[in-house]
């Protein structure tokens, strides 16, 4: 299966213009972080400013802490729950399987100001007082949907087959999950975990109306801009950049890590 | 296969909670008066007559079907492609384009959207355009992220099957990859479709304010109106166009499947 | 008599905090109940140095929460969590004293009252200032490109510049139901509050004349930006977000229209259900003393209350000197606050919802 040198070069072409597009505004942004004057719009000057101004806003800084923790914590549920339940799915009656997925769809579906009203009313009807817990429990409620709306469609292209040999070789239920199962699904599972993560980090309206007094996350800061301040593309450069360590460290010291064992091996062979 | 059936009955104690009882309060508002109490139901349809008698609510809710379809579609023919590219690299080059597109989501949609403003500015489109940059940028990623996520670790033996017995390029993509990313499209239209006919901020901040959407008048009627039956209806009555016109995908889904 | 013995008393009082809070064996708990404080602000309408000065002063910590509406805090307190202070504009004042949701201002603590104007004083929304203390004001107005509209055409015409056709292509609109139908209102010499059927209609109408006239865009906070920044000739904005923009860009003009406009006060309220009552009354003394409202208005670019800190910025040398925009016009007949009226709200939004359609 050798490729045409001309499509890997239109390939890689059309996945560079792709990237570029995602990626145009996040330079933007990070742009008028080191903008001198508020403008949005109009560049008038290097200056550091934001970032000082950003690093003396408690209320800034604080809604990072929440954002992560509050994302970290409902990936981690919704991740879990939401592969159990799609596995589960996946195995159970079509009529079953239809409820479930039809009634997972309505958070995707609800504006975001339904969802939120709906679960403020909940906790007020269950005399739940508003806190960083009702907050959590908010976001995993709209992170599963995510998780199970990715991992689904690989679930219907795995060979039934493969489990049920796996039991009938005497396997138990637990190792035909994880050993058969999870390592077909693993992409998927990742890619939910990742969109439950932007989801929970990006909103603001249902953490506005579950979260308790006190808590702001970084969309809530945004949002609730009376006067725009610019501290806040300081804030997200610093997240583009912190990711993009991390990013590498996961991806190209196993890689260097990887080259380093092949050379090895070639010369003790 | 019964243990593992098992597993969904914590999700659906947790949906029973948390989505259904929800649901339940916002079509109790919806099916009674405003004003009165909790206490004191005066059950009426007057809220949904209201909607479905006035043609500007239609306009505006055809508007929005119509904003989110569009957006669906150019994001199907652009995430397409990229999917298909992407799901051809090797295993950790996937996943590290897999991050690249979540990481921009990672910062605040507005942010995002007050910088294609600008950056927009310097380019003369029909405001329209602009909606769409603004709107297929948003949900692009999604939809990328969730054909890859289908096409991944496909079958290889199929592909292979298909070229041994003399089918070309696009006859193994129309015959193999296609059908077998079928499902992940269903998923991305899902992800992409349903919360784009509620979305409203990025139509509004680049089309210049020419933009009143359903999102956009529900908030209205639970904030600034302070109307919660009516804004309830409203977002009962795009669900269930939603919900019916998902049904008509899926079956045509099934058909495809079939065939 | 009875009115020097209670200054005396009052100062006494005062004079025995301020010593509370400096004292070696002061103790928050002890003191207040409590040694933290719930504020409920609107986002980057502080200078934050205010608040860490309060922090370590009075050995409390505040806890900021942020809100981007009074409709939205309006929803938020109905799930009975519990502030110590918001700071809601007039109309949601008034609506959250008829429902009986706050509790008085303790009057013998905020003694600095006295350093406020006169007018920004026993307004409609509050009569009596019982259960608020003003904190940041402004009036709604036109800004406008002087080099591309005469500042006489628009001291003439007012709100009514906005029906030539001449500026087609070249207006902003503000999108909130009750600025714009304002708007209309005035420029037909009915109040801001009317209730009036037939007036109602007739405000639609000007609209929708204003819709076809000048086309104008319908935009939220993004037009700041972009009037600072000259993409159009003129646009509806509060003197607060104006004198922003008139310091960004000498260009710009702000005219308050003489047909009356509206004032828009945002105070400080203490909620029923506050935990930590006490400690909020001595926040808002604080906030209203002269170096910390200057701080905050300094910061925010809006009016502020104290009549020695709204001289000294506006005066000479002052950070808004010769800005048309950061002084509200006061004593004006036809000015006009708003009022609570949800059902109006209700028929005022699907009205403009039409006007925006153009329909």
């Amino acid at each position: 299966m050798r490729k045409k040198k001309s499509t890997t070069f239109l390939t890689s072409g059309y996945m560079v213009l792709i990237l570029l597009f995602i990626y145009l505004p996040i330079f933007y942004v990070v742009l008028f972080s080191f903008n001198e004057s508020k403008s949005l719009t109009k560049f008038t000057g290097f200056s550091l400013r934001w970032y000082e101004s950003m690093m003396n806003d408690s209320t800034m800084l604080e809604s990072i802490w929440y954002t992560v923790l509050v994302a970290v914590i409902a990936t981690a549920v919704s991740t879990v729950v939401g592969t159990i339940t799609a596995i589960g799915l996946s195995k159970s009656r079509r009529i079953i399987r239809t409820a479930v997925l039809e009634i997972n769809n309505l958070p995707v579906m609800n504006p975001d100001i339904v969802t939120a009203i709906g679960l403020m009313l909940l906790f007020i009807s269950a005399n739940v007082q508003l806190s960083l817990t009702t907050l959590i429990l908010s976001h995993i409620m709209f992170c599963i949907p995510y998780v199970i709306l990715t991992i689904m469609p690989k679930l219907r292209q795995l060979d039934d087959n493969v489990a049920e040999a796996a039991l009938d070789l005497g396997a138990n239920p637990w190792q035909a999950l994880t050993k058969v199962i999870l390592p077909q699904i693993y992409p998927a599972v990742l890619s939910g975990a990742l969109i439950a993560f932007s989801m929970s980090f990006d909103d603001f309206v249902i953490s506005f109306f579950t979260a308790g007094v006190g808590i702001n996350n970084i969309s809530m800061y945004v949002y609730s801009m009376k006067r725009y301040n610019p501290g806040i593309n300081a804030l997200s450069t610093l997240i583009v950049v912190v990711v993009t360590l991390i990013l590498i460290t996961v991806n190209v010291i196993p890689a260097i890590r990887d080259k380093k064992t092949k050379r090895t091996e070639a010369k003790n062979a | 296969m019964k243990s593992f059936f098992r597993m969904t009955y914590p999700y659906i104690l947790w949906i029973a909670v948390f989505i259904v009882a929800p649901m339940v309060m916002i079509a109790l508002y919806a099916l009674t008066r405003s004003g009165n109490s909790m206490l004191t139901f005066q059950f009426t349809l007057e809220n949904f007559a209201k909607f479905l008698s006035d043609p500007t609510f239609m306009r505006v809710l055809w508007t929005s079907l119509r904003i989110a379809l569009l957006t669906t579609v150019f994001c199907i023919l652009i995430g397409y492609p990229a999917a298909l590219f992407i799901s051809n690299m090797s295993e950790r080059k996937q996943t590290m384009m897999v991050l690249l597109l979540t990481l921009p989501m990672w910062i605040n949609m507005l942010l995002k959207t007050y910088a294609w403003r600008g950056i927009l500015l310097n380019f003369d489109l029909e405001s329209e355009t602009k909606v769409f940059i603004g709107m297929v940028y948003d949900f692009l990623p999604y939809m990328i992220i969730q054909i890859h996520t289908s096409i991944s670790k496909m079958d290889r033996n199929l592909l292979i099957a298909s070229y041994d017995l003399g089918a070309n390029k696009w006859k193994t993509f129309l015959k193999v990859t296609l059908p077998l990313s079928v499902p992940g499209i269903i998923s991305g239209i899902t992800l992409v479709f349903l919360p784009a006919v509620s979305s409203f901020v990025i139509p509004k901040l680049l089309g210049g304010g020419d933009y009143v959407l359903i999102g956009n008048l529900i908030e209205i009627y639970f904030l600034q109106a302070g109307d919660w039956n009516f804004g309830s209806a409203i977002s009962l009555i795009m669900a269930l166009i939603i919900i019916a016109s998902m049904y008509l995908t899926r079956r045509m889904d099934r058909n495809g499947q079939e065939a | 008599m009875k009115k020097i013995l209670s200054l005396i008393l009052t100062l006494c009082l005062a004079a025995g905090l301020i010593s509370a809070a400096v004292a070696e064996d002061y103790d928050p708990v002890k003191e207040f109940g409590s040694n933290v404080l719930n504020v409920y602000n609107w986002g980057e309408y502080i200078d934050k140095d205010v608040i860490s000065r309060f922090e370590k002063e009075y050995k409390v910590k505040v806890n900021y929460s942020l809100f981007s509406s009074n409709e939205e805090m309006y929803v938020k307190l109905q799930s009975g969590a519990s502030y110590d202070v918001i700071v809601p504009s007039d109309y949601m004042i008034e609506r959250l004293i008829r429902e009986e949701k706050l509790q008085a201002i303790d009057k013998t603590v905020v003694t600095n009252l006295d350093q406020l104007l006169p007018e920004v004083m026993g307004l409609s929304y509050d009569p009596d200032n019982t259960y608020s203390v003003p904190y940041l004001w402004q009036n709604f107005g036109i800004v406008y490109d002087t080099t591309k509209i005469d500042p006489e055409t628009v001291e003439e015409k007012g709100w009514d510049i906005f029906l030539d056709p001449q500026y087609a292509g070249h207006a902003y609109m503000y999108d909130s139901q009750r600025d714009s139908f304002m708007m209309g209102f005035k420029a037909l010499g009915y109040s801001a509050n009317t209730e009036n059927e037939e007036e109602i209609q007739a405000a639609y109408n000007w609209l929708r004349e204003v819709d076809k006239a000048v086309k104008p865009a319908y935009v939220t906070d993004e037009v700041i930006d972009a009037m600072a920044n000259g993409e159009k000739w003129m646009a509806v904005v509060y003197s607060g977000d104006a004198a922003y923009i008139l310091s960004e860009n000498e260009d710009m003009g702000f005219c308050a229209p003489k047909q009356g406009t509206n004032v828009a006060y945002d105070a400080m309220v203490i909620p029923a259900n506050a935990s930590n009552p006490k400690l909020a009354n001595v926040f808002i003394n604080y906030v209203i003393d002269y170096e910390n409202a200057l701080a905050i208005s300094e910061e925010v670019g809006y009016a502020s209350p104290n009549a020695q800190v709204l001289e000294e910025l506006s005066g000479p040398d002052g950070d808004y000197e010769g800005n048309a925009a950061y002084l509200p016009r006061t004593g004006y007949e036809k000015d006009e606050v708003y009022h609570d009226n949800q059902t109006l709200m209700t028929e005022l939004a699907e009205l403009w919802i039409k006007v925006m359609l153009h329909e």
